[in-house]
């Protein structure tokens, strides 16, 4: 977006400031960006060349962070929008689906005393019944979902210890993954203080980005799950699988609901929206990086401590 | 250490006796009951604070019981205790709002830390409320 600035060092570059002056403020204007044209005229007389291409480096990315910003909160708002519909609708939709389920216990109470003339016909009855009360679980499973998705759970902030957490759900995992040969690998930064966070909401989250882990290799792997630093007051916490991988063109819905690669039936999509908005909720940010065939890493980085934010979502 | 009220649901009587044994001798105001029903009469007679909870019991199981408690009593935190480890109903358990979710077995103080912490969450929610 910006151009690099014929600004050599030594002596003849006061000719190419007023040019590059006209410019920058062109451009500025253009890119609809025009506060930045004072802060950079006012700037750009006050400092040597050097100076003037970190202050140019520095609005760009300024700039650049503003972008996404803005694109990150437009979709968190259409998410909420989304979000909000969609439980409105999972509530309705709960309360039929309570009397269809407790209709269909009542059915099958009564049909312990019927008499059919043909005892298949009484069995082919009960499997019916059977049928419609697991579809009616399924059901309750995504509406279950959805309104957990949009609920306004205010995080209960204590003092965690991470690594403790992590191993906890390590272990709760690995026992299953051993039986798909996939191995867990820990590698957990020793020296990390403890994390104020909400730990029943940071244990869900991560249980499901392990499984969503070991559901990506189908024989065998590695889980790599790491704790570390990221800056002086947050620590991240990455699981990387050796799994088939996200095709770049999904990378960017993972975390909308409703969004799986699985077979129907199988997923409700929602395991990652979930998670992401547990993370949002706990001041924190969750990335992924994926290569095809090599595997997934899932990163999340945490604030050592916990202040309540403003925006909702 | 604060006291506070526990309430152990397990099937297995000799876990059980053995666990409401230790937590009494250290010190805390323990109630051992064998499954989800008896669990939740229980609740209704008196509160409890935290209550550990056997994911795996004959007759109404551990998940069923987990939400019933904490639509009658949210405040109440509960601890999954299981022997065998399923994380489809680990992940299940912590969506209906477990406080956490432990393989059996389990070293006491590791226990005693978790149901601290548990007990911890509940009077900072009750000062909330």
């Amino acid at each position: 977006m910006w151009p690099s600035l014929p600004l050599g060092a030594g002596r003849g570059w006061l000719p190419w400031l007023a040019p590059t002056l006209t410019l920058l403020a062109g451009l500025c204007l253009w890119e609809g960006g025009y506060r930045f044209f004072s802060v950079a005229a006012v700037a750009l007389s006050a400092l040597g060349c050097a100076g003037v291409r970190a202050l140019c480096v520095r609005l760009a990315q300024a700039e650049n962070a503003r972008q996404l910003l803005d694109e990150r909160l437009l979709t968190t708002q259409k998410l909420a929008a989304l979000g909000e519909l969609a439980a409105g609708i999972s509530h309705e939709i709960n309360n039929p689906l309570a009397i269809i389920r407790q209709e269909a216990e009542w059915l099958r109470e009564l049909l312990s005393g019927a008499r059919f003339q043909d005892p298949a016909q009484l069995l082919e009855f009960r499997e019916s019944l059977q049928e419609i009360i697991l579809a009616v679980e399924r059901a309750r499973e995504v509406t279950g979902k959805v309104l957990e998705l949009a609920r306004e759970r205010q995080p209960v902030i204590q003092k965690l210890d991470l690594n403790r957490l992590l191993e906890d759900m390590a272990r709760l995992v690995e026992h299953e993954a051993r039986r798909k040969n996939i191995r867990m690998e820990r590698r957990f930064a020793p020296d990390l203080p403890p994390v104020e966070s909400d730990g029943p909401l940071l244990r869900q989250a991560v249980l499901n980005l392990l499984t969503n882990a070991y559901q990506a290799m189908e024989d065998g792997g590695t889980i790599t799950l790491t704790s570390s630093w990221a800056g002086p007051d947050h620590v991240k916490i990455a699981i990387r699988d050796t799994g088939v991988g996200i095709p770049p063109e999904m990378l960017d819905k993972i975390f909308l609901p409703f969004f799986t690669t699985k077979p129907p039936g199988t997923g409700t999509g929602l395991g990652l929206a979930i998670t992401q908005t547990i993370i949002h909720r706990l001041g924190g940010t969750i990335s992924v990086a994926s290569q095809p065939k090599h595997g997934t890493t899932f990163t999340i980085v945490l604030p050592l401590s916990w202040e309540p934010q403003e925006q909702k979502g | 250490m604060e006291k506070f009220k526990v309430l152990v649901v397990d099937d297995e009587d000799d876990f059980r006796e053995t666990i409401v044994k230790r937590l009494r001798g250290r010190h805390l105001d323990t109630t051992g009951v064998a499954s989800g029903e008896e669990a939740l009469k229980a609740m209704e007679q008196e509160s409890f604070d935290v209550v550990v909870l056997d994911v795996r019991m004959p007759g109404m199981d551990g998940i069923e019981a987990l939400k019933e408690m904490k639509k009658r009593w949210p405040l109440t935190e509960v601890i999954m205790l299981t022997g065998h480890a399923s994380v489809e109903s680990g992940i299940q358990g912590m969506q209906l709002g477990a406080f956490d979710y432990v393989m059996k077995p389990v070293p006491l103080d590791e226990l005693l830390d978790k149901m601290r912490q548990a007990y911890e969450r509940k009077r900072i929610q009750e000062g909330k409320f």
